[in-house]
């Protein structure tokens, strides 16, 4: 449900700049053109300048390079790791309020039981097992991600699917596609264009977490998590350096919650 | 709407567990008033009471005592045992007590009690496990006899470490597990909260002069910026283990003093040199020389002259040897040498004969935070010489456990050379003919073998055993089993209001008691 | 109390035992599952936190092996520590074989108080900012509401707590930066974590409001002839007390999560702090006793919401209400 008060200039906003996000994080790597990996510890810590927009690291790499390098590899890690979260948990909340009865009851104790563990207690679990590794980082967010999804397509489907609309259209002999397509499916698309950003930057904060206590990535891979721990040291000395993954993030999650207007979903 | 009207009683009910949390809280949130004792926070925590585990930190705060201590240079001094003595033959160790000397429950150190002590540590991975004990026994009540199999030099080193630390003998329970620290050092147990914290008070038992410093809490901070931070803003007085980046903040804040010692510990890369392509000491040495050391001390330690020449540094005066020639950076001598070796370069680097590629990878640990750090930078300073070499970091035991099932290629560690005062002791063992946890693996040479051995066996004069260590640096610089990369200088944040403070290079005491408050 | 309102409680009493009887389930076989696939080699990791990096080595993890058994196969292991874990008993800290009940009480006590006193600051900070967001749409309390939540959703907790650390206990000197038992410390880390949920918490609690504001009873109790002031305190509270009660059952979850980096950042002796220590030194026991509690703490603050939410509204005792 869009709220009164946001304009279409705003929502506009957001979009444009999860899209600048995207685009830099797509595109970035190519374009910056230098080797995020080169070090050159004659040039280490230096401030942003004409050569280095955003200055240099400890070993002389440019931030630039490595940002771009880190949005492309975190993004994506955390898109993935949502996306895949959010698929199965849709269908799961969708089907839950479908069917209802015993299933219903069986898929939320389910979702109970993922939820009485915390997310990052999973996650850390998973990473220790295969510590560096992305596939126990990704599986562990998925898993985590997902219950969320289930309980927003559970609650947001049952309204549209016990109303009047789909009654109607049952009436007149529609098969499931038709009203998974025509009543559900656009119910639910504005709520998972909202949590969909919004488990991204979860995602990304905690792949950050994780690397801070030691269980994430390691480096000298690039990933906005890893290059906030590595340049945390430095807040004093060069703020810059913390400051270039952090306003990233900023930008996502503002552009995520101008884009979803003055709501915030639970 | 059929709201109910408000019920009182639920009310009352949410007030007073509101109340209850905050009580229960607030002797978190008030400041006490007591005087506030010496504050010192590092990294250490106190993972168990056992001497083999924590006995480290019960030693660094004088709470327990070791029979022997140690000058700054590795020579034994009088500790607990006032006197020592060994007969002709090397295989009779007699320990006088000091004679005023009494435990923090009272009672007198006895060379039962320190029999007792000694016999619950004879069991890896404690010391004492690997000298060649054939008894022990107290002829006296002060004196303790150590009868050896064959001689063994480093007795006095081994009885000065931390793992053979006497405690009372009610610190044990029947099992012989350690419940309690009872020591005889100036400062004893207050309270213990492993593994975060202890506090210590000034012992009434203590036979030498009062300590100025009358209470001390030792508390563990995981995390470098908050130990700088607990510096900087005076609630700590001593923080140990800042890292390179804190320092230099500390350093242009100019709020609290900095203390600095170069230790015997040296950044070093083990080889395996079983292994085909490092079995070559001329792709042993292409490696050394495509290391930047001056780059990585200057860039990532922050120092102008940690740069490691070879593997000991200069402070470890009998141990330097200054006519070595030095280890430098070159890329054009690895490049030739490598040919030389049969390599041919290619973009994906150095290929044999057979067109197989130099793979190597370096394996490193977290626990020291400059060691990832300097595995990044050895990675691209490879790279650029042409050797692919992936990183791996893990668990600092993964390096002895890659030692022991052969898998070890490169393993960088910050080796501590004085674990025991002496160094011959860590030396024998890492440069052992079949390999220690963390020297080098596949590599043994009968000159290095057969000159420890000697020093082992003891009874050389001054210069007899300068020219036999001279032998091992030698030989280790021209074989370079292991790849010293840079030393180690261990910094501590000072409170400007605290005098006295010299740090140990042996890391084996705080040193509180020299300290004291300016007035 | 009626029929209908002990089924109610029969139902939230029902789906948290069930959450016990799954965490336990979870967190034992992850922590099997843990034992199993353990990179390298377990007594050398032991040996490792036990006796520190300068002196682990095939000795220490030959003691280590040796004392812990770690020869048993699997199963047994598994079963010992399961029919262990039914009589109460999570066994010894593999790295200082203290009894992990005895480790962890001391830890959980930390860990409740930061809870706690996080919680009081989240609501003390963030209903007020709802609160002044929801009464003037569009005004300076909305915009900075906007701003305040960006920014900290957009902040790792690592960074935040530097910087207040930085602030309080550096530039102003009004709080000690991190723990030393000396009173005063729980501060900084609460406010770390509170932050953070009073941002999420001002946000739900202004849109709650704004609805509770807008819906008929207000408008019938404004046209009553109450004020904009009275209907505020009357009845759109107790309207708005629900979704965000609600927010706060999901996102408690962040202060568990947060725990873990700021209990670090802070030293506080916490769980998850403990935690974090086990997972490094794959002492196992204290993993699987610092995550069942974690989990436990989690779900009896949810289960004190319930019953908040069934204080507050009586629309919920109705069977099924509260799964939604």
């Amino acid at each position: 449900m869009p709220d009164q008060q946001t304009s279409p200039f705003i929502h506009r906003t957001g979009f444009g700049l999860l899209l600048l996000v995207g685009a830099f994080a797509l595109a970035g790597p190519a374009l910056v053109g230098v080797d995020p990996a080169a070090q050159s510890l004659g040039d280490s810590l230096l401030p942003p300048d004409a050569r280095h927009w955003l200055g240099t690291d400890v070993f002389g790499r440019s931030v630039l390079a490595r940002l771009a390098q880190a949005a492309q590899r975190s993004l994506g890690l955390a898109l993935l790791a949502a996306l895949s979260a959010a698929l199965p948990g849709v269908l799961a909340g969708v089907c839950a309020s479908w069917c209802g009865g015993r299933i219903e009851r069986a898929l939320v104790m389910l979702a109970d039981a993922c939820m009485a563990v915390p997310g990052l207690l999973l996650v850390m679990l998973f990473a220790a097992m295969a510590p560096g590794h992305y596939w126990a980082l990704y599986a562990g967010l998925a898993l985590s991600l997902w219950v969320e999804y289930f309980r927003m397509a559970r609650a947001a489907s049952r309204p549209v699917l016990h109303g009047d609309a789909v009654q109607a259209s049952r009436l007149l002999g529609f098969g499931r596609r038709y009203i998974l397509r025509h009543h559900v499916l656009p119910a639910l698309a504005p709520l998972l264009a909202t949590l969909l950003p919004l488990s991204v930057a979860q995602a990304v904060l905690a792949l950050a977490a994780l690397g801070f206590i030691g269980v994430g990535l390691q480096p000298p891979t690039a990933e906005l998590g890893v290059m906030m721990i590595e340049f945390f040291p430095f807040y004093s000395e060069a703020p810059w350096l913390i400051a270039a993954p952090v306003t990233l993030l900023v930008f996502l999650v503002l552009g995520m919650m101008l884009l979803a207007g003055n709501k915030e979903h639970t | 709407m059929n709201q109910t009207p408000p019920n009182p009683a639920r009310r009352r009910l949410l007030n007073a567990t509101g109340m209850a949390a905050l009580a229960a809280a607030s002797g978190r949130l008030l400041a006490q008033t007591t005087p506030r004792p010496l504050l010192i926070v590092s990294s250490w925590e106190i993972s168990g009471l056992s001497p083999a585990a924590s006995g480290y930190i019960f030693t660094r705060l004088q709470v327990t005592e070791t029979l022997l201590g140690s000058r700054d240079d590795g020579t034994p001094e009088p500790a607990l045992a006032g006197r020592w003595q060994v007969s002709a033959d090397g295989l009779e160790w007699r320990f006088e007590l000091r004679p005023g000397a009494r435990f923090h429950d009272g009672s007198p150190v006895s060379a039962q009690a320190v029999l007792h002590s000694l016999e619950r540590v004879r069991t890896p991975p404690g010391l004492l496990a690997t000298v060649p004990i054939r008894s022990m026994d107290a002829p006296d009540g002060k004196t303790l006899r150590i009868r050896l199999r064959s001689p063994f030099v480093l007795l006095g080193s081994v009885l000065a470490h931390s793992s053979t630390m006497i405690l009372a003998p009610a610190s044990f329970d029947a099992k012989g597990t350690v419940r309690e620290v009872i020591g005889s050092g100036p400062y004893r147990v207050a309270k213990l909260e492993a593994p975060h914290q202890v506090e210590t008070r000034v012992s009434e038992y203590y036979d030498s002069p009062r300590p100025a410093i009358g209470a001390v809490r030792y508390m563990a901070a995981g995390r470098a910026e908050t130990r700088a931070l607990m510096a900087e803003s005076g609630q700590a007085d001593l923080a140990w283990n800042l890292d390179p980046a804190s320092i230099t903040r500390l350093r242009s804040r100019n709020a609290v003093g900095i203390s600095s010692v170069t230790l015997p510990r040296t950044l070093a890369v083990s080889l395996n040199a079983g292994i085909p392509g490092l079995s070559d000491v001329r792709v042993r040495r292409a490696l050394s020389l495509s290391i930047d050391r001056a780059g990585i001390s200057r860039a990532l330690l922050r120092e102008q002259d940690l740069a490691a020449t070879q593997l000991m540094p200069p402070t470890l005066a009998g141990w330097h040897e200054p006519s070595l020639p030095p280890l430098t950076r070159d890329p054009a001598t690895a490049a030739r040498l490598m040919r030389e070796a049969g390599w041919t370069a290619s973009p994906a680097g150095w290929r044999d004969a057979k067109g197989q590629l130099l793979e190597l990878r370096l394996q490193t640990f977290p626990d020291r935070p400059e060691l990832p750090v300097l595995a990044a930078a050895l990675q691209a300073q490879w790279r650029e010489a042409g050797f692919a070499v992936k990183v791996s970091i893990g668990n600092s035991g993964d390096i002895p456990l890659a030692h022991r099932d052969g898998s070890l290629q490169m393993g960088l560690a910050a080796r501590n050379y004085a674990m025991l005062p002496d160094p011959t002791g860590t030396l024998a063992q890492d440069f052992a003919p079949n390999g220690g946890d963390w020297g080098p693996a596949g590599w043994s040479s009968p000159i290095v073998s057969d000159a420890l051995q000697k020093l082992l066996r003891g009874g050389l004069t001054p210069d007899e055993q300068r020219a036999e260590r001279r032998r091992i640096l030698l030989a280790l610089q021209q074989e370079l089993p292991v790849i010293p990369v840079c030393w180690v200088r261990a910094h501590v944040a000072v409170n400007r209001r605290l005098e006295g403070v010299r740090l140990d290079p042996l890391e084996r005491s705080f040193r509180l008691t020299e300290m004291r408050w300016k007035a | 109390m009626s029929p209908r309102h002990l089924l109610h409680w029969r139902g939230v009493l029902l789906r948290r035992a069930l959450q016990i009887v799954a965490l336990l389930l979870i967190i034992g076989s992850a922590s099997f599952l843990m034992v199993r696939s353990l990179p390298g080699d377990m007594a050398m990791r032991v040996a490792a936190s036990r006796y520190g990096y300068d002196f682990v080595g095939q000795a220490a993890a030959g003691a280590v092996s040796q004392a812990l058994q770690l020869q048993r196969p699997l199963w047994q292991a598994w079963l010992d520590w399961f029919s262990d874990l039914l009589r109460l008993d999570l066994g010894e800290s593999l790295v200082s074989g203290e009894p992990v009940w005895h480790e962890i009480a001391h830890h959980l006590g930390a860990s409740i108080d930061l809870a706690v006193v996080t919680l009081l600051l989240a609501v003390l900070i963030g209903l007020p900012l709802g609160i002044a967001a929801a009464w003037r749409p569009g005004g300076l309390a909305d915009r900075f509401m906007l701003l305040f939540a960006v920014t900290l959703r957009a902040t790792p907790a690592f960074l935040l707590g530097i910087l207040l650390m930085l602030l309080l206990a550096v530039h102003w000197g009004v709080l000690p930066a991190a723990h030393d038992d000396q009173g005063g410390t729980l501060w900084l880390p609460a406010l770390t974590l509170a932050l953070g949920l009073a941002a999420g918490l001002a946000r739900i609690s202004c849109s709650a409001l704004r609805e509770a504001l807008a819906s008929p009873a207000c408008e019938f109790a404004r046209s009553k002839g109450l004020t904009d002031l009275q209907v505020l305190i009357r009845h759109a509270f107790r309207l708005a007390a629900l979704p965000v009660l609600a927010y706060l059952g999901v996102h408690l979850v962040l202060l568990v999560e947060g725990t873990v980096v700021v209990e670090s950042l802070f030293a506080w002796p916490g769980l998850g702090h403990a935690l974090v220590h086990a997972v490094f030194a794959r002492d196992v026991p204290v993993i699987q006793g610092a995550a069942l509690s974690l989990g436990l703490v989690f779900i009896l603050f949810n289960l004190l919401l319930d019953t908040l939410m069934l204080a507050i509204d009586p629309r919920q005792r109705k069977p099924g209400a509260s799964d939604a």
